[in-house]
């Protein structure tokens, strides 16, 4: 299933992978589980549709993408995760050492990170399900017109740095590399079926982009 | 209250939470508790007293963020923020004559090569907010929280450059007992002791019962007092806040154990509140402090481990050192730090424990090329590294800026040398090789090396360093100069061993030079010396007969408890499949990613071809090959990738050849970068490879690079193509301006671009020549824009 996800990162289909190649990304994988220590944080706060923007707790978020993607919520949790520094570390090293098995390990920690993100909305999920609500799917800055530069506000309200060591550059990368932030938004309406999250992203330009017949249910 | 004179007659106590009970009153997530020293004062000065009634005797200053990169956005300045916080803290300790300490806490951005803030940057914001405490009359700096080895280094040097105070630091750690970016506790040991902090410990994190299981192993390493402020238990989402788990009994009962296991100063974090601290004092105000044993271990630290000297002889590697090595002076001649890198893994995987860092060359800048080796090699490889130069102003910056506690090579007994040595290793911490030699020469005699080797030690201890980071070599010379020189050097081993009880050190390959089939003498003195008693040896980790003595020794000698290590070393290794390289043509090894095979192939082909008819026969045939039927669509980027490293194998073995005979390849400069802001540099790295195996000359400026450091190396290197790349939306203003100034300072310089967010509209609004839209796209323009073959040269042609 993840051997898949790492696939698509690289470019490759799946019919063209080797056995070469299989057995670099599975040894990738162990390599970078056994480094890593992922860690995530968050915290539910109040939720305020405005006109052209969104306010989470103090956080005021401009933008209609966002503002469309939570309707109907009347909470969201703000989330952070991150494979953490080892992952970079090893990424750093192997662009030194070896090109293709940078590519391999890049590729891997990208679809590590997504399923701890994965794991960590089942826990946030059950949580809710016990107030009755259900959970939209997580929608990161970058998405849409979600500006990049709410990046800073939702490090400080969950005490990123200090909490898990997410941090981000001058002009709001996260570091270490291999994190997500996201906003998750609560509500009570049932969610609608296998829709892909890709075909409800406003970016058609991204080189990641799934397609729906890709099979891939989310 | 006397700091001084209070240390170790009894407990001290911190005083606990700020952050946290100014939530409890009103602080948002995400507002800056430093800025209500100015907005809300009064509620800061109620909590200050409120623990100072408590028994605290130390009170912490509401500054935790109070540096330039935290409040850069809010509008107030650092001297503001600080002196209120200083201001407030002093008024109320006055009462009960307490002692304010001025927190610094980090910065909240992650320190290059992971982040993007430079060394320097963080030591002068640490700087700014430490002279802003003691001005405003702070008793101490305590600096906390520290996630990052390195940039606990910056903020200790920054209180100790700029204030006269007592400074204190203590670092967080997780649940197995590491900090975030992989330090162990003993190597932030090392590190704080070795930069002189007066006290040291752990903070935050956690509660503590679980900071406990981590005290043995502080204890173990610590020789200065130690600082336990641990949470009150973790931390846990309720209804919208924030709750702790241990209640203020509990804290008081577990830090009692704690400071009867050996902890001298004791306080709070996150969580805590005045009833903690009020039943921590109570609990544990009559336990008389347990006096601190000096540990007196010699131990070298990178960011992520230590090594000690004095239990299993150190093997240090010798490889990055350019005498007789044309290849890697080649290398630093060029600024290839790749190469380097890529050096010292390879020596880490070879089973070496240190590695020496000698960038000693007339031809080049020692300093500059020296500190960017460090910072490179130690961005790869979690091994301590001994820095290796003889020009203090080069030892000095790469001290400076190594993260860690490094092996200093070296001092001698020549006035001179102990006088600009002495004081960088008391400033910047290590530990030092002593070599035994002075003004008069090379001692002939045992006696001789022994007594300059006294002189060492006795000098360092004027300077407050102990024996245990002094390092002696009693200096290798080859025996077909003089028969006797393996046996003096021995004797003084031996005599310096006993009589002085230092550990030792030896430049063992030295024995042989001059005489045939060295890999015998090296091997075989190794064992003498190891015998004798040695401690720590540089060797070259790739001679099989070297490092079969070494773990030969180990089993023999007991050490290598069940001959384990010896086992192992023996019992090969787990490699991915190849054919020999017999079966198979080099173009073939390329084409499917044999990158052993192709290294093989390459040497083979050696004998009886020359270099540029091997690449254009059989390389560029196999890189074409995988490059077309990539950009067709049957031939994907893994497998791309692992031809260009196949290609990049067999190159390299190529480049040794004909650098040997003083060659270089040439084919046209090009300099890439990603720009301003931008961290990611996978496609980057990948174009590289790929233009590498083409001949180019890659000028690789690495990541976040300023639009001047573009054009000046452009400039300076008469480059006709720039490549730059970009990953996200914010950072493509950066590469336009790049684009700009390039073109504006080189008219006829083109640029080339890629990256995730680029398309070729954008690519043109941005005025680039080139949009590159998948990996061979730049290697296509390369080799159209400069339209020659790769040809020979020899500088100076």
């Amino acid at each position: 299933m993840l051997e898949k996800e790492v696939l698509r990162y690289l470019g490759c289909p799946e019919q063209s992978a080797d056995s070469r190649l299989k057995t670099r990304i599975s040894d990738s994988l162990q390599d970078l589980r056994k480094a890593c220590t992922p860690r995530s944080v968050w915290r539910c706060f109040p939720l305020e549709m405005g006109t052209g923007s969104v306010q989470i707790g103090t956080l005021e978020i401009p933008g209609n993408s966002l503002r469309k993607h939570l309707r109907g919520c009347g909470q969201a949790v703000l989330f952070a995760a991150t494979l953490g520094a080892q992952a970079d570390f090893l990424l750093e090293r192997m662009s030194r050492m070896d090109i293709g098995l940078a590519a391999v390990y890049q590729a891997s920690a990208a679809a590590l990170v997504e399923r701890y993100c994965d794991e960590c909305e089942q826990k946030i999920a059950e949580k809710a399900s016990r107030k009755n609500l259900f959970l939209r799917p997580r929608y990161s800055p970058g998405y849409g017109d979600f500006p990049i530069e709410c990046q800073r506000g939702i490090l400080a309200v969950l005490d990123c740095p200090r909490r898990i060591g997410l941090s981000m550059t001058e002009r709001y990368m996260l570091v270490p590399t291999k994190s997500v932030t996201a906003v998750i938004g609560l509500t009570r309406d049932r969610p609608d079926g296998t829709v892909s999250k890709c075909a409800r992203c406003d970016s058609p330009a991204c080189p990641f982009r799934k397609e729906p017949n890709d099979g891939s249910a989310e | 209250m006397d700091l001084r004179s209070e240390l170790g007659k009894r407990l001290i106590f911190f005083d606990g939470a700020m952050g946290t009970m100014l939530q409890g009153m009103g602080l948002e997530a995400g507002e800056l508790p430093e800025v209500w020293n100015l907005t809300h004062p009064k509620a800061v000065s109620d909590i200050h007293r409120a623990y100072l009634a408590a028994g605290a005797d130390i009170l912490k200053t509401n500054t935790f963020g109070a540096n330039r990169i935290k409040l850069g956005q809010s509008g107030y300045s650092v001297s503001e923020v600080v002196s209120a916080g200083v201001w407030l803290a002093k008024d109320a300790a006055a009462e009960k004559g307490a002692l304010v300490a001025m927190d610094i806490g980090p910065t909240g951005k992650l320190m290059k090569p992971l982040g993007d803030l430079e060394f320097e940057d963080a030591v002068s914001a640490f700087a700014e907010a430490a002279r802003a405490g003691e001005r405003a009359g702070a008793d101490i700096i305590l600096i906390e929280t520290m996630s990052d080895t390195y940039e606990c280094k910056a903020a200790v040097l920054a209180a100790k450059e700029n204030t006269s105070l007592p400074v204190f630091a203590t670092v967080v750690v997780d649940e197995q007992g590491k900090l975030l970016t992989g330090g162990d506790i003993p190597s932030a040991v090392a590190l704080l002791e070795s930069l002189g902090v007066d006290a040291l410990g752990l903070n935050c994190g956690f509660g503590p019962s679980q900071m406990e299981r981590f005290f043995p192993v502080l204890e173990s390493c610590c020789s200065i007092p130690i600082i336990i402020n641990p949470n009150a238990g973790l931390p846990r989402e309720d209804s919208g806040s924030i709750v702790y788990d241990v209640t203020a009994e509990q804290f008081a009962r577990d830090m009692k154990r704690i400071a009867e296991s050996g902890a001298w100063i004791l306080g709070g974090c996150c969580g805590t509140t005045p009833a903690y601290i009020r039943a921590m004092v109570r609990c544990c105000k009559n336990i008389s402090p347990k006096p601190i044993h000096k540990k007196n271990l010699t131990v070298v630290s990178s960011y992520s481990q230590t090594v000690r000297f004095g239990k299993k002889p150190v093997l240090i590697g010798e490889r990055i050192n350019p005498t007789g090595k044309p290849r890697l002076k080649q290398a630093l001649c060029e600024g290839d730090m790749d190469y380097l890198m890529r050096g010292a893994v390879s020596q880490q995987e070879k089973g070496a424990h240190v590695l020496d860092v000698n960038t000693g060359l007339p031809e080049i800048n020692e300093t500059t090329v020296l500190s960017r080796a460090v910072q490179g090699i130690q961005s790869v490889t979690g091994l301590p590294l001994q820095i290796d130069t003889s020009s203090p102003v080069a030892m000095e910056a790469a001290m400076r800026l190594y993260n860690g506690k490094p092996l200093v090579n070296s001092v001698n007994g020549k006035k001179e040398s102990m006088e600009t040595v002495f004081p960088l290793v008391k400033k910047y911490g290590g530990v030092v090789i002593a070599l035994t030699l002075d003004e008069n020469g090379i001692p002939a005699t045992a006696e001789g090396r022994a007594a300059v080797a006294q002189k060492i030690i006795s000098a360092a201890a004027e300077y407050g360093i102990e024996k245990k980071d002094i390092i002696v070599d009693t200096l290798v010379m080859t025996i077909s100069t003089g028969q006797k020189n393996a046996a003096v050097t021995l004797d003084s081993l031996r005599l310096v061993k006993e009589r002085l009880g230092v550990c030792t050190s030896l430049g063992i390959s030295n024995v042989s030079f001059g005489l045939p089939e060295r890999q015998n003498l090296n091997a075989s003195f190794f064992t003498m010396a190891l015998q004798t008693g040695l401690d720590a040896a540089i060797v070259n980790p790739n001679s099989e007969a070297v490092m079969n003595a070494y773990y030969a020794f180990g089993a023999l000698s007991g050490k290598d408890g069940q001959c384990s290590a010896y086992i192992r070393h023996h019992s090969g290794q787990k490699r991915e499949e190849e054919p020999s390289a017999g079966s198979i043509t080099l173009a073939e090894a390329i084409w499917k990613g044999f990158r052993e095979s192709a290294r093989e192939k390459a040497r083979e082909m050696l004998k009886t071809e020359v270099p540029l008819d091997i690449i254009h026969s059989q390389m560029i045939p196999a890189l074409d090959r995988a490059g077309k039927d990539f950009e067709q669509g049957t031939l994907f980027l893994p497998q791309l990738l692992m031809s260009a490293e196949a290609a990049k194998a067999a190159f390299e073995i190529l480049r040794g050849s004909m650098a040997g005979k003083g060659e270089t390849v040439r084919g046209g400069k090009i300099v890439l970068a990603t720009v301003k802001g931008d961290i990611h540099d996978i496609g980057k790295n990948i174009v590289k490879v790929l233009l590498e195996n083409y001949g180019f000359d890659v000028l690789d400026l690495g990541r976040d690079v300023p639009p001047e450091k573009v054009v000046e190396t452009a400039v300076s290197q008469h480059v006709r193509l720039v490549g730059l790349s970009a990953l996200m939306t914010t950072t493509v203003a950066s590469m336009e301006e790049t684009i700009r100034q390039v073109h504006q300072a080189l008219p006829g310089c083109k640029v080339m671009v890629g990256g995730a967010v680029l398309t070729p509209e954008y690519a043109k609004k941005i005025h680039a020549d080139f949009y590159s839209k998948d990996a061979m796209g730049s290697v296509r323009y390369a080799q159209k824009l400069f339209s020659v073959n790769i040809s020979r040269e020899r500088p100076g042609d």
